[in-house]
This record gives C-alpha cells, structure tokens and sequence, in this order.
C-alpha cells in the first residue's frame, strides 16, 4: 500500500483525515435523512397517485381549502390556510433559532446556544400543539356532516375507515403523512431537550466542540424541509 | 481537487469557520424563505387550481429546498462529491414522480381491464 500513498501524497483518500471534510456521525446523519427522505417521498408519491386515480370514482378527492379552513376560537368563519401558514411559519423560525444556535457553538458561546436551543424547543412544542388542535379538529369533523350518504346516514369528522370529506384514502394518508412528520418533530423535540440539558451541564464546553448541535441541527432543518413538502401536497395543491 | 487539497491542514470539526455563515446570512435566507411562503399564497388565493398552478407549487418547494438544505443545513460550503453524492438519488425521486405523472393513468386502464 506504501507504493499507492507515494503515488499521490496529496490524495485525500491516503486516511488519516475525513476525505469528505466531515466527521463520521455528520456523514452518518446525513445517510440518515437520505433514506428518511425516500420514506418521505414514498408517502407524498403513493398520496399523488392515488389523488390522481380519484378522479373518475363518485366520491371526489376534496379540496384542502374546504378541510383545513378553521382557525382557533374563530368558530363558523371559513379561513382557508390561516392556520397551517401559522404552523410554516413557526416550523421555519424554529429553523432559524437551530442554526443561530449552530452559529453560537462554532462561536463556543454556551450561553447563546443555550438561548437558542431553547427556543427551539419551544417552536417544536408549538408546533406539535397546533398539529395535535388541528388532527382533533379533523377527527370530530364539522356539525353538517358529509354531503353524500353511506348506508343512509351522513357521516361527522374521519377515522381510519370513513371520513365526512373524501375517499377513505384520504384521511388515511392525512393520518399517515402528517403522523409520520409529527412524529419526527416529537423525536427532534426529545434529541433538542438532550442536547440543550448537555448544553447547560457543559459536556460541549469539555469535549472542546459543539459539533452536536450541528447533527441534531442538520436532523432539525431537514424536518423543516420535509414540512415545506407536506405543505406543498396536502395543503396547497 | 482544490477542496480536498485544502481540507488537509483541518481536522474534521469545524471545518466550516470562515465559510460566511454568519447572522446576517441566516436572517437573509430567513426573509427569503418567508417572502416564498407568501408568493404561495398569493397564487393559492389569486389563481384557479390547475396542473400549471401545482408545478408553480412545486418549483417554489424545490427553490425552498435549496435555500433549506444549502444554507440552513450548510450543504454550499461542503465538499462538492459530498454534495453530488447525497444530492443524486434526489434525480431518482424526480425520475419516478415524472413517470408516474406521465404514465399514471395507465393503472386506471389496467383496472378497468380487470373489472
């Protein structure tokens, strides 16, 4: 092997060093949120087919600005959007606070990535909070009820077998998708509240790097990412 | 070979310092990613819904995207290949979403066969 290395000394490939320039748990996370967003996409992709094939069946694929048009407090007044553009908004200022915080451990500022990793975990508690309003709101459904009939009744809100607004498809891979997203932000939520109590006790300040906070960022950012798709699909489109 | 040159004299931590990721980028990418959200929504409540509205919908989540992943998620500053090679089997997603678009109802013939 000794022949190969005094071939091209400069080769990055030599060992000894990162030839990518990054450390293996940053790669490692980055694999990780490949084959997360391949889940991701399978979802979205199985949502658009069968969105697509809907559209010759008697029960037509609803419009998500007839479903999603409710807004806290603010009974009966249709606000289509109102509400899931407030959660964008707090999913992307999440977003920000994470990589301030970043910024902050490259600076080895404990204080500020304290102050930020805090926030962070408010934002995702936030939104956890309007996702769980929003799913209850969606299960107990409105006072009319569904505009078609099965077996002679109208039916209210959704579960897993019926829904007042569509095909059965439909609540179903709302319940799944936006689930499966929630979910992640419930695990980000957990890993953040472990890094932050490390952040205070100092663990970073000892090993010399904040390089934690950069993996926990990268998993952070790329749920953000994964919302602005959700977004796009059940909620624009 | 620049990058890789380059990269030598670091150690794997905190190969970023010095790479422009400062506060003022971060609020920038901030303002950007915002004024994208509500250019949706100005087509969503202006523009009747239509397959041309839900590309202008996707191609504004696909300009989010890189704006997420490349200064959020600091992809810009990484080693180029390292980029390509996380970046690439996105071009797979986008293959199998184009052909299902393209062939799609296919599968509503086939059903219709069997019926």
């Amino acid at each position: 092997m000794s022949e190969s290395v005094a071939l091209n000394p400069n080769s990055a490939w030599n060992g000894g060093k990162s030839p990518f320039s990054v450390s293996y748990g940053k790669l490692m996370m980055w694999v990780f949120l490949l084959s997360d967003a391949f889940t991701f996409s399978s979802l979205l992709v199985t949502y658009g087919c069968n969105r697509y094939l809907s559209g010759g069946s008697e029960i037509k694929w609803p419009h998500p600005d007839k479903v999603f048009n409710h807004f806290p407090f603010l009974h009966g007044m249709d606000l289509p959007l109102v509400f899931v553009s407030m959660m964008t908004f707090i999913l992307i200022f999440s977003s920000v606070t994470m990589v301030l915080a970043v910024e902050a451990g490259a600076r080895k500022h404990r204080n500020d990535v304290a102050l930020y990793m805090f926030l962070t975990i408010i934002g995702g508690i936030a939104f956890l909070s309007c996702q769980a309003w929003e799913w209850s709101q969606f299960i107990t459904g409105s006072h009319e009820g569904s505009s078609f009939l099965v077996d002679g009744q109208k039916i209210h809100g959704a579960n897993l077998f019926l829904n007042e607004y569509g095909p059965a498809a439909f609540a179903g891979l709302f319940f799944i998708v936006t689930g499966f997203h929630g979910f992640h932000v419930l695990s980000g939520v957990v890993l953040n509240v472990i890094i932050y109590v490390n952040v205070i006790k100092g663990t970073y300040d000892k090993r010399g790097h904040y390089e934690m906070i950069e993996k926990v960022g990268l998993y952070w950012h790329f749920v953000d990412l994964v919302w602005v798709f959700v977004f796009t699909f059940f909620y624009l489109i | 070979m620049e990058h890789t040159d380059h990269s030598a004299e670091h150690t794997t931590e905190h190969h970023e310092e010095g790479h422009g990721i400062n506060k003022k980028t971060i609020w920038v990418t901030f303002g950007i990613l915002s004024a994208l959200t509500l250019v949706d929504f100005a087509f969503f409540f202006n523009m009747d819904a239509s397959m041309s509205r839900n590309l202008i919908f996707v191609a504004l989540g696909i300009i989010k995207s890189y704006y997420i992943v490349g200064i959020f998620m600091h992809m810009k500053y990484e080693v180029k290949r390292l980029a390509g090679i996380i970046l690439l089997p996105f071009g797979f997603i986008l293959g199998l979403v184009a052909a299902l678009l393209y062939e799609g109802d296919r599968w509503s013939v086939i059903k219709w066969f069997i019926e």
